[in-house]
């Protein structure tokens, strides 16, 4: 530019156009650290916000936990620990969530296997044998949470209730893409239901979370013991 | 030196229900708890004093997020292993700050069990009785270490 102020007036326009551009240029510039700066910005906020859930889900777990190791009446902690299965359920979702590169899909599989294994150690029972089969299905993110507490429920109720005292067997964990669809599938080789059995909290969660992700729950004689079945339509999910 | 049978573990946490469920389990697999401390400067006045064998460490502490290098200073001046215990596993640098490996938050109580039993055998045999349990990750430099020590046998 230097140049062009010495080489006379005529040159004038030329550094004019010059400056002008320069100034562009900076201004591109500016632009283009200002756009940077508010995603990384963004970014931050987002983790943040992430370290939040992801700790205040822990505090609730571990309050949830604390509380159930003082309650003296057997029925009263199982009820709690119940709860608490389900907030270790929401919990191991939001684990997953934010691991990936993507934070709008969730990978089912992927999380399924952590569950299982989770409920099958927290069961205590060296003869009941998992079968997994899980073929990768990714689903909104905002569907991970009423899926999680779906398989949650299916599989912690063959743990507790398909194989009482001594009886061992087999909880067989499928995940398979049907079409337009997939399908969740947890059959067990146990006791099988009850002819008259009263329908638990466990029940209604399962069927109102299917009414929510628009899946079909079908519960059938395994012959023996019980096969549910989850159908889920891919193009449905929110 | 030698780690002690059952190892002693002092607990780095700011979130003291959250230190209060950790101390249960501790207590119910049968480690050793040696103290709780709520930042970083508590964290390595007590590793000093104790040095314990494992330490387990939130990157988050009452004074900001000063875990990353009170885990440094443990595992490089106290000779204690470090395992952390946070839902900010993205803080973590590549090497882990000398740390064995990280635990997610939230994690489940039977998570941290087995995790906790696994690592009490890798410090007292020196090496990993298998891969490690869902939910524990250990650091690259961990993996190699209690990989490379395993007996001729295994």
């Amino acid at each position: 530019m230097g140049e062009a102020v010495d080489g006379g007036i005529n040159d004038m326009e030329d550094v004019g156009r010059q400056t002008a551009e320069t100034l562009r240029t900076f201004k591109d510039a500016d632009y283009a650290k200002q756009l940077e700066q508010a995603l990384a910005q963004k970014t931050a906020l987002l983790h943040e916000i992430d370290h939040r859930v992801k700790n205040n889900l822990q505090l609730i777990a571990s309050l949830l936990q604390l509380q159930s190791r003082r309650i003296p009446d057997e029925a009263t902690r199982q009820t709690v620990r119940g709860i608490l299965e389900r907030v270790n359920a929401i919990g191991a979702v939001h684990r997953r969530l934010f691991q990936g590169g993507d934070v709008q899909r969730f990978a089912v599989a992927e999380f399924v296997r952590d569950l299982a294994g989770d409920l099958a150690a927290a069961a205590r029972r060296d003869d009941i044998q998992l079968k997994l089969d899980l073929e990768p299905v990714a689903v909104p993110a905002s569907s991970a949470a009423p899926m999680a507490l779906v398989v949650n429920e299916l599989i912690s109720n063959s743990l507790k209730h398909a194989f009482p005292a001594e009886r061992p067997g087999e909880v067989a964990i499928c995940i398979r893409n049907v079409g337009e669809r997939f399908e969740i599938i947890v059959a067990d080789n146990g006791v099988g239901m009850p002819a008259e059995a009263p329908r638990g909290f466990g029940t209604t969660i399962v069927q109102l979370l299917c009414q929510q992700l628009k899946a079909q729950f079908t519960q059938s004689d395994n012959q023996p013991g019980v096969r549910s079945v989850v159908s889920v339509p891919l193009e449905k999910l929110a | 030196m030698a780690p002690r049978d059952p190892p002693d573990v002092l607990i780095v946490e700011d979130e003291l229900l959250v230190a209060a469920d950790l101390q249960c389990i501790i207590q119910d697999i049968g480690l050793h708890e040696v103290g709780l401390a709520t930042t970083r400067d508590e964290a390595i006045s007590l590793a000093r004093r104790y040095t314990p064998d494992l330490a387990l460490v939130d990157v988050h502490l009452q004074d900001g997020p000063t875990g990353v290098d009170a885990a440094r200073l443990i595992a490089e001046d106290c000779g204690g292993v470090v395992l952390f215990m946070t839902a900010n596993v993205r803080r973590l640098p590549p090497d882990f700050a000398g740390a064995c490996g990280v635990i997610g938050k939230p994690y489940s109580e039977e998570g941290v069990r087995l995790a906790l039993r696994y690592l009490w055998v890798c410090l007292t045999a020196g090496y990993a009785p298998g891969p490690p349990p869902v939910g524990l990750t250990l650091s690259p430099e961990y993996q190699a270490r209690w990989a490379a020590d395993l007996p001729m046998s295994a």
